[in-house]
């Protein structure tokens, strides 16, 4: 499938569950949104791409009141966390993020605003392409905690109405950032 | 011990049958269900999916012993602790055991069926351990101490006013009944607890072989919570849900999601192998691999296939018993078709006893299951060893036995219940035991009298001329046809003459013998198996035609299996089985006669009813439609056109009466719906159990046999 196309699809799907997508040009661009979206802190944990392009001064230099350590104790009070992705999947609108270093699982899990930044380039089809690079990555390390994450957290257990943000985050802002990296093992 | 336990699951039944509430609830849920289900599925080939799936289990089942091995040594070379339980009690031991020594007071766990079929919770607490439910379904069912009346929604049976209150107990304070409020307070009254916990529990959807990792599908985001903060991880995993390789993983959440809640996907997906880091060290991960009866199922080739279930929850979903009592009553840990088999392998037989005898045979479930489990086939199976272990009553059995086996009894009988019936009221029967014909007197369904004269006794004294017949054709009648509506065989003689067919029916047919499988009664259905393949071959006829499709199943595939292992029988069970086609298939396929009823009938607005056994069991829909709009009728679809019509056979008569009486209201509120003058369908049964519903409440609809229809278009000619 052409990549604009599998654009396409991956936006659309996960629009439909819920996330909100956006194209940005650049990292600072990508700042300039979220100190638009939070008012509290953003827990900013490490990871590779966001290292190369300096996230966190970009962040700093937006505005935002960043989050960079000791995430057990000042999660819990953190309006958003953000990550970048590894890859994406099209047809579901579901992100795949290497979450096996703790911070990135409580920058995802506990504050009820999800960023992600994910390059456009690293979008596979579906579930069953996914398994290539998921491979990889047991085979890169070997332990891992892997997380498919399609929307902001959701339940439907009462009276069966859906109902958005119950554990998890209750948003999810996945920023598109083209260039960001075209490795399917890197966050 | 068997009648209390009888006793109280009537009492059961009879107060989830005036909770209208709770049925309106699962109604719309099984409405709303099949809608989403269907676009979630949309560009996507069901059938090939389902294949996949259950040839991936079976193969699982078959190396069992080996990729266990390999998980298992995987596991553990990422770190994990894995601990083997045998039992239950294994694991709730080995759990409360590791609790202990960590010196834990609170529990966060996260929605585990197997943890509920176990009792880990009752357990824990047993041993002054706090286990607090985190998935809100289950926080709310733990609230109220219950259990979990659904698979995938624990909480399904309760309204928002109920779980208001239970919430303001928690919080002191009253909470209002919005959903949306409710599903904030618990959001806030449980976060603390993933902190203060020492250990986090949760169940896996899925052990991967290849990687010796779990993967949990969920959508709330406990179980990442659960798995993520307390130090301690304990998994709880039934052996079965083993995969091979990631590949095989990826094709179970394929499909998971869609078949249970619509879901593309869900929220989330976790992957987790070994002991990853968790606040600057090492987490403990252990793993707990539960048998608890799942090597006894893999050992009994009946039922096996029960373990490629991957608990998606639907066989209850479109259940019309589920939607009549919900899962409380039809269900004991695991609930709806499954529920019932796992039950018998993983809670006793006995807290199965009841269960297996409140399936109605409609296989609405087996349409939907995923891992294309033959789940109506085994039920069935269950049924005739709790038949075996406690009798079937001495009253059925001989009846069974003694009557039903010796044709000549069996029938002469039949034509005495006929004439002892002169005198009472219509409707009334004095010799109740025997299938379809004779049971207590029904306030809700008016029943047809047993014909004075038999089809077996018309049949030679209507004339047949056609001068070059292009078949010859033997009819089986089944019992319905045959005593209560021989006119339905005469018709089909009409019907059959005009496209040049010569019809006869072999005189030594006895019944089909599904009344006496779905009585738990196997040997006899086994006899009359081998009577019927008898008589209906002894001719030689070109095809073998029936206006019942629960015997067309019974014909078809029943006898094979029955037989399949008799080489006195095989094959000619399996000839049978070839040459038998219902009617309005055989009009269309066999003789493309479609057109010589071409706007024969005066127009009428028709709705078509499935019979179970007619579209679940043969495969047959589109063919009795196509005949009834070609002869110039006006077609129109009722709501759920496909939906049970709660007969059943003995399970209107005799065994689940008032749940049968709820499904046959809703379909004739789906028929009066429709606008129709006429319900049209192509199963004896189904007549009887919908001319009733609608005579009684005085509905001015009227119920007929395809056949009938074409019959009457011809006379319009
Ligand atoms: S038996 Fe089939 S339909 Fe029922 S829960 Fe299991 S997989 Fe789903």
């Amino acid at each position: 499938m052409p990549r604009a196309q599998l654009i396409d699809q991956f936006s659309e799907a996960a629009i439909n569950v819920g996330a909100e997508v956006i194209s940005v040009d650049s990292i600072s661009a990508a700042a300039d949104y979220i100190f638009a979206k939070i008012e509290g802190s953003l827990l900013v944990p490490s990871f590779s791409s966001g290292a190369r392009f300096k996230l966190k001064s970009a962040l700093k230099k937006a505005g935002v009141s960043t989050e960079v350590d000791n995430f057990r104790a000042v999660a819990e009070a953190a309006e958003g966390g953000i990550t970048g992705v590894n890859f994406a999947i099209a047809d579901t609108g579901t992100l795949v993020l290497e979450s096996t270093a703790e911070d990135i699982r409580l920058a995802t899990t506990l504050p009820p605003k999800q960023f992600a930044l994910l390059d456009p380039g690293k979008i596979v089809a579906d579930g069953m392409e996914a398994v290539k690079p998921l491979r990889q990555m047991h085979q890169r390390d070997s332990r891992n905690y892997i997380a498919y994450v399609t929307g902001p957290s959701r339940t439907a257990d009462i009276e069966r109405v859906l109902t958005i943000g119950v554990h998890g985050p209750k948003e999810l802002f996945i920023l598109l950032v083209p260039g960001l990296s075209d490795d399917f093992l890197e966050m | 011990m068997n009648k209390q336990r009888s006793k109280d699951y009537r009492q059961r039944v009879d107060q989830a049958l005036a909770t209208p509430k709770l049925q309106d609830a699962l109604h719309q849920f099984g409405d709303a269900f099949l809608i989403s289900r269907e676009k979630a599925f949309a560009g996507h080939d069901f059938e090939a999916l389902r294949g996949n799936i259950s040839a991936m289990k079976t193969e699982v089942r078959e190396n069992h012993d080996e990729l266990l091995q390999q998980f298992i040594d995987n596991a553990k070379a990422a770190g994990t602790i894995i601990y083997q339980a045998k039992t239950a009690a294994d694991a709730n031991r080995y759990i409360t055991d590791l609790a202990k020594k960590k010196g834990a007071k609170l529990a966060v766990k996260s929605k585990s069926m197997v943890s509920e079929e176990t009792h880990l919770s009752a357990a824990l607490e047993k041993a002054g351990i706090q286990a607090l439910e985190t998935d809100l379904g289950e926080w709310i069912v733990q609230l109220a101490g219950q259990r979990p009346s659904h698979m995938v929604m624990p909480a399904i049976h309760m309204f928002k006013e109920e779980i208001a209150d239970l919430f303001s107990k928690e919080t002191g304070q009253q909470e209002p009944a919005e959903i949306e409020h409710l599903v904030e307070v618990a959001r806030n009254q449980l976060r603390q607890s993933y902190l203060d916990a020492d250990i986090g529990i949760t169940g896996a959807n899925i052990a991967v072989a290849e990687t010796g990792g779990i993967a949990l599908i969920t959508n709330e985001g406990n179980a990442r919570l659960a798995s993520t903060m307390p130090k301690v991880h304990v998994a709880l995993v039934g052996i079965e849900k083993l995969v091979p390789t990631l590949e095989d993983a990826a094709r179970i959440i394929q499909v998971l999601p869609k078949n249970a809640t619509g879901q593309l996907l869900t929220s989330y997906v976790t992957w987790i192998r070994g002991a990853v880091p968790c606040a600057g060290e090492d987490k403990e991960f252990h793993i707990v691999l539960l048998d608890n009866g799942r090597s006894a199922l893999a050992e009994s080739p009946q039922c096996r296939d029960a373990l490629n279930c991957i608990r998606c929850g639907a066989c209850a979903n479109v259940c019309p018993v589920y939607q009549s009592v919900g899962g409380h009553v039809f269900g004991h840990v695991y609930i709806g078709a499954i529920g019932i088999i796992l039950t018998a392998f993983y809670h006793g037989l006995d807290n199965a006893a009841e269960l297996v005898k409140a399936c109605i045979g409609c296989r609405s479930c087996v349409a939907v299951c995923p891992s294309n489990i033959d789940l109506e086939e085994i039920i069935l199976h269950l049924r005739e060893k709790v038949g075996d272990d406690e009798g079937i009553g001495a009253g059925k059995a001989l009846v069974f036995r003694k009557v039903m086996q010796n044709r000549k009894l069996f029938h002469t009988m039949i034509k005495a219940a006929s004439f002892l019936q002169k005198p009472v009221t219509r409707g009334e029967r004095t010799i109740r035991h025997l299938p379809l014909f004779f049971s207590p007197l029904t306030e809700w369904r008016t029943l047809p009298a047993v014909a004075d004269r038999a089809l077996r006794d018309s049949f030679s004294q209507k004339s047949q001329k056609i001068d070059k017949p292009r078949y010859r054709v033997a009819l089986f009648g089944g019992c319905a046809n045959d005593f209560l509506y021989p006119e339905l065989g005469l018709d089909l003689i009409e019907v059959m003459n005009a496209l040049d067919v010569e019809v006869y029916y072999p005189l030594e047919q006895n019944c089909c013998g599904i009344p006496a499988i779905y009585s738990g009664e196997k040997e006899t259905a086994v006899e009359l198996a081998k009577q019927n393949i008898k008589a209906m071959l002894a001719d030689n006829p070109d095809y073998v035609l029936t206006t019942c499709p629960t015997c067309a199943m019974a014909l078809k595939h029943n006898f094979v299996e029955h037989l399949k292992d008799n080489p006195a029988w095989a094959e000619r069970a399996e000839q049978l089985s070839k040459i038998t086609i219902d009617a309005a298939s055989f009009i269309l396929n066999q003789l493309a006669g479609a057109e010589l009823f071409a706007d024969l009938a005066k127009s009428e607005k028709i709705t078509y009813h499935d019979s179970c056994h007619l579209k679940r069991g043969v495969g047959v829909w589109q063919e009795p439609r196509h005949l009834i709009e070609k002869s110039g009728h006006e077609l129109v679809e009722m709501e759920h056109a496909d939906r049970c019509c709660g007969f059943g056979g003995s399970y209107s008569l005799t065994s689940h009466p008032d749940i049968s009486k709820k499904i046959l209201q809703d379909k004739v509120a789906d028929i009066q719906a429709s606008g129709a003058t006429c319900v049209a369908m192509d199963c004896p049964g189904c007549m009887m159990q919908i001319r009733g519903g609608l005579e009684k409440s005085d509905v001015p609809i009227r119920a007929q046999h395809t056949i009938e229809l074409l019959a009457e278009a011809l006379r319009n000619k």
